[in-house]
């Protein structure tokens, strides 16, 4: 049983590293399509118009990427206690605030951005 | 060994091999390109997300985080998720919904990107014995399989879309005339998805 348990624990192990590292490559390389990641588009021009660079995505790209990676060293470093560790309160509060910049940033390209800037 | 002991034995046997099996073919598929993820963080537009980059990126360390808990406790157990853990995915998971909210109230939002290829450049001027090098863009499947051809006039263009016009005036051209090349570039994921250049040789 203990054989069995142990070829379940590498199954998942190789199929998780597997498709993280196929996605990750995948983005490195331009397979999987991530062109425009920062931009926004400005609702009612042109595509090629529209499309501005977006200060409210990169700050979200920042603080996602931090997020993830403080949170993968928290449970390497505590896994071992069997313990899922806690997501601390304030950076809660930093990928709230976060997302709410970015969905304004949104907002304001949707419905506001093109009767200020045309 | 019980009769019982042994069906078990078969069993975890059985289910090894089949949860092993049904992830190396994920896997698989996904590397022969038959589960295409080209798009995994596209709009329909085209454009690439960050809610849904966000959403990706949370996913894969919470599952990364939830199984080396598992497999660190001893026998493996179903841990016990805090509560600021689903908080963080409700954050992420609310973003992506309100931003596609807001993306689908316009219709343009909605419309799916062209399946067609766009060459460049469509006009250009090339003295004889030169070349040019055109471009072309597959909006649906970026970096996809197309293929160049001189579709009409003179001259010969490779796989990499590099022209060649002929080292000297063809043949019969009146004087004083000028004489064309047509480039057509078609995609080999959409056949039907073509794009012509012209070439006016000098």
């Amino acid at each position: 049983m203990n054989l069995l348990l142990q070829a379940l624990r590498f199954e998942f192990l190789g199929f998780l590293v597997g498709l993280a590292g196929i996605v990750i490559v995948q983005l490195l390389t331009g397979k999987i399509d991530s062109r425009y990641l920062l931009y926004g588009t400005v609702t009612g021009r042109k595509v090629n118009d529209g499309r501005y660079f977006s200060p409210e995505r990169v700050q979200l790209l920042v603080f996602t990427l931090g997020a993830a990676l403080y949170y993968l060293t928290e449970v390497m470093t505590t896994a071992r206690s069997g313990m899922v560790p806690e997501f601390p309160q304030s950076w809660l509060v930093v990928m709230t605030g976060s997302n709410a910049i970015y969905l304004g940033g949104k907002t304001y390209a949707r419905w506001f951005a093109n009767n200020k800037l045309k | 060994m019980t009769p019982l002991q042994i069906l078990t034995l078969v069993s975890g046997c059985l289910l090894c091999f089949l949860v092993g099996a049904f992830g190396l073919l994920i896997l698989w598929k996904i590397y022969v390109g038959d589960i295409d993820l080209s798009r995994l963080i596209s709009e329909p537009t085209g454009d690439a997300s960050i809610s849904r980059f966000q959403l990706l990126v949370f996913t894969f360390v919470i599952a990364f985080s939830l199984f080396l808990v598992i497999v660190a406790s001893n026998p493996p157990s179903l841990p016990v998720i805090p509560g600021t853990i689903l908080t963080l995915l409700g954050i992420s998971g609310s973003s992506y919904l309100v931003s596609k909210g807001i993306q689908f109230s316009d219709p343009a939002g909605v419309i799916d990107r062209s399946t067609g290829v766009v060459i460049s450049p469509v006009k250009t001027i090339v003295r004889y014995g030169q070349t040019q090098q055109f471009t072309v863009e597959v909006p649906r499947k970026p970096g996809s399989v197309v293929k160049w051809q001189v579709f009409a006039g003179y001259g010969t263009i490779d796989d990499k879309g590099l022209y060649t016009a002929p080292a000297t005036a063809p043949a019969g051209l009146a004087a004083g005339a000028q004489a064309h090349a047509t480039i057509q570039v078609t995609s080999s994921e959409f056949p039907d998805a073509s794009d012509l250049a012209v070439v006016t040789l000098s």
